[in-house]
């Protein structure tokens, strides 16, 4: 990744639209995200930002019915879910989802050495693997059993966050994007979660955190912050923006977006 | 031409196989007296209720008189698991001493049928062998009762608790084989039965074997299955277990060979607080048929039922799950769950699932569920959206379906051979490996 280098382009969104069963979520969204950015997309319900996530992510049952999307120079959206993987997009699901029978463990060490191929490195063996698990582990003050465990199988809501960030932590993303990551957390779960967050923080990659409340940015402290609304970005700024939220609802902005 | 007359007709021409089967003239009488009743009866249909899954249509083509006598050569058991114990193998129905290695635990007594049909009258032993031919779901056992010539007769022992499983061998090795298997556990005895269904090369076989296990009380019996039969194997297999008080009763079935296989186990839990768990996994692919029927009644109070079948169907693959529980007046207090799972790969696999419950008592726990469906799109994207390939992904979530099943298998050794068999099943097989390692 040594050709990523602060305030490169790494997501690049033109235009897109995009429809789930026929409705229209997305309509004629912008967004540029550089290495070493931490962006925040903030928006009421209903406004599409899961819908975003997803759709970067490589879900196949959302329709991009406009627009460009381009990744590190590439166009994502003629990549399969599992290439974005392993070129380093990550989506931390908002909802992770239950698979019994599948070792959360084994699941990690597949998805980082899917994503070592790619890179044209070696693979890690089951020791080493386990070894780097272990100090990540800690770091989000996860208990030994999720090793054995099923994914996210029997894990409270606060446990399946903290597991996709393990998860995050352990693929070491160019790009990962974090969907209501906050959600459900108490207080002290969200200042481990947030650690782990600003832990990644690099020169050489991006996080764009997808969030209802400004509570998480407290936590971590976004460059940009932008305001999604009727399926595109309404307005764009700085922390202050995520303040100005929070005291003023969204419907000002809304107001704002129509007047202009 | 109907249906059951089409049926009937290789059944008449059996009559003609009779004499070559041990006993005497009193065993010839019964045995034809059985067969009659069932050419009578004809083979069962899918209009008899407890058949409605399964069309022995193929069999109206198929030459079912007992398979001669023939050598096999030892590596016809090579594919079999390494695990200890003693091993008792029998080929097309008969027991073959060098194959076997009998040295039986302490306390545990094997007969051949073919001795027993020689020294005991068909007026006592007759009456534990046929089934009832006018009920279409005993037909098999009928059907094995006339031509069965030998098979394992095993008895342990009160109290007897062997160390090691026995193992059942049973090889098809071409045209029609008709096993007869009892096994009686004394009064606090436990044993491991594995049982294995196989065919050497790829003969064109007919099976209908015929089990009894009698469990006396507070005896247990973990009897597990593995079936590996030929692509060219007709497997017809009718187990009936009855537990008396305090019994347990386990069945574990891995099914994953055949052309057409069908499994009847009926449990029939007689004392209070017998408890029974059935449990397994079937894989209909290519254009293969699995069928498994259960009867579990519960005939006495304070007595437990639990079932958790998975079938994974592909290709053109067709299977069912058939299950009903009865719970007879008086048994209270009695428990019984059913669980049947199925996952569709193919948009022209199949599978049929039938959890029944029949309740005729008051203060019962009794549940049931069903689902036939794909794989799940919610885990499948999240697997990809961790970089997995789709083939790996979808390979692996369907280990993971039927993983429930396949982590009760004892001994270990059973349960990594019925692993790999499975993962042997899956695309992508070799790279699920390090996922179950």
């Amino acid at each position: 990744m040594s050709d990523i280098h602060k305030g490169s382009v790494i997501l690049e969104i033109r235009g897109l639209a995009v429809e789930v069963q026929g409705r229209r979520i997305l309509d004629g969204l912008d967004l540029t995200v550089c290495a070493g950015e931490v962006h925040a997309i903030m928006g009421p319900n209903g406004a599409g930002k899961s819908t975003l996530s997803q759709v970067l992510a490589g879900r196949p049952d959302y329709v991009v019915t406009a627009g460009t999307v381009r990744y590190l120079g590439e166009d994502l959206l003629a990549l399969a879910a599992e290439e974005r993987a392993r070129r380093g997009l990550f989506l931390g699901f908002q909802y992770p989802v239950e698979i019994p029978g599948v070792n959360n463990v084994y699941l990690l060490k597949a998805a980082l050495n899917a994503r070592r191929r790619q890179q044209g490195l070696p693979e890690v063996d089951a020791f080493e693997f386990l070894g780097l698990v272990r100090d990540k582990m800690r770091l989000m003050q996860m208990d030994e059993g999720f090793l054995s465990r099923g994914v996210n199988e029997g894990f409270s809501g606060g446990e399946k966050k903290r597991n996709e960030i393990l998860q995050m932590t352990v693929l070491e993303p160019t790009l990962a994007i974090l969907d209501e990551t906050d959600s459900g957390l108490d207080i002290d779960a969200l200042k481990v979660v947030a650690h782990g967050v600003n832990g990644l923080r690099r020169d050489d990659r991006a996080i764009v955190l997808v969030t209802h409340y400004q509570r998480l940015l407290d936590h971590i402290v976004p460059d940009q912050v932008h305001v999604l609304a009727g399926g595109r970005i309404l307005k764009s700024g700085d922390r202050s923006l995520a303040l100005e939220l929070e005291r003023r609802g969204y419907d000002w902005v809304r107001a704002e977006a129509a007047a202009a | 031409m109907s249906a059951i007359a089409q049926a009937t007709s290789p059944l008449a021409r059996l009559a003609t196989a009779l004499a070559g089967l041990p006993g005497g003239p009193a065993w010839a009488a019964w045995r034809g007296a059985a067969l009659e009743r069932l050419v009578a009866a004809g083979l069962p249909t899918p209009r008899d209720d407890a058949w409605k899954y399964t069309n022995l249509r193929l069999l109206g083509r198929r030459d079912l008189s007992p398979a001669p006598p023939r050598p096999l050569a030892a590596s016809a058991l090579a594919d079999l698991p390494a695990i200890a114990g003693p091993r008792l193998v029998f080929v097309d129905g008969r027991y073959h001493a060098g194959l076997s290695a009998a040295r039986l635990p302490h306390g545990c007594t094997f007969t051949p049928f073919a001795a027993r049909f020689a020294a005991e009258a068909p007026a006592a032993l007759g009456a534990t062998l046929a089934g009832d031919a006018a009920l279409a779901d005993e037909r098999v056992r009928t059907l094995n009762a006339s031509l069965a010539a030998d098979g394992p007769s095993l008895v342990l022992a009160p109290g007897a608790r062997p160390d090691e499983p026995v193992h059942l061998v049973h090889v098809a090795s071409g045209g029609g084989a008709y096993p007869r298997t009892r096994v009686e556990l004394g009064a606090g005895a436990a044993l491991e039965l594995l049982e294995y269904h196989l065919t050497a090369g790829g003969a064109e076989a007919f099976v209908a074997a015929a089990g009894d296990f009698r469990l006396a009380a507070g005896a247990a019996l973990v009897h597990s299955s593995l079936q590996v039969a030929g692509e060219r194997t007709i497997l017809l297999d009718d187990a009936s277990v009855v537990l008396a008080a305090g019994a347990r009763y386990a069945h574990r079935l891995v099914a994953l060979g055949g052309q057409l296989t069908r499994l009847d186990l009926r449990v029939a839990l007689a004392g209070p607080g017998a408890r029974a768990e059935l449990a397994g996994v079937f894989f209909p692919d290519g254009s293969r048929e699995q069928h498994l029927r259960t009867l579990v009644e519960h005939r006495a109070r304070e007595t437990v039922s639990d079932q958790l079948y998975r079938g994974v169907a592909s290709g053109r693959g067709r299977g069912s799950y058939d299950g009903k529980v009865i719970v007879h007046p008086g048994a209270f207090k009695t428990e019984s769950r059913q669980s049947s799972r199925n996952l569709l790969l193919g948009r022209e696999s199949a599978i049929e699932s039938r959890p029944q419950l029949e309740i005729n008592a008051d203060d019962v726990k009794c549940s049931h569920g069903a689902t036939t469906g794909t794989l799940d799109e919610q885990m499948l994207f999240y697997l990809l959206a961790r970089g997995l390939d789709r083939d790996t992904a979808r390979a692996l979530l369907t280990y993971a379906f039927v993983g429930d099943v396949l982590r009760r298998l004892a001994p270990d050794a059973l349960r990594r051979a019925a692993e790999a068999r499975v993962l042997g099943r899956l695309p992508a097989a070799e790279l699920l490996r390090e996922f179950v390692a």
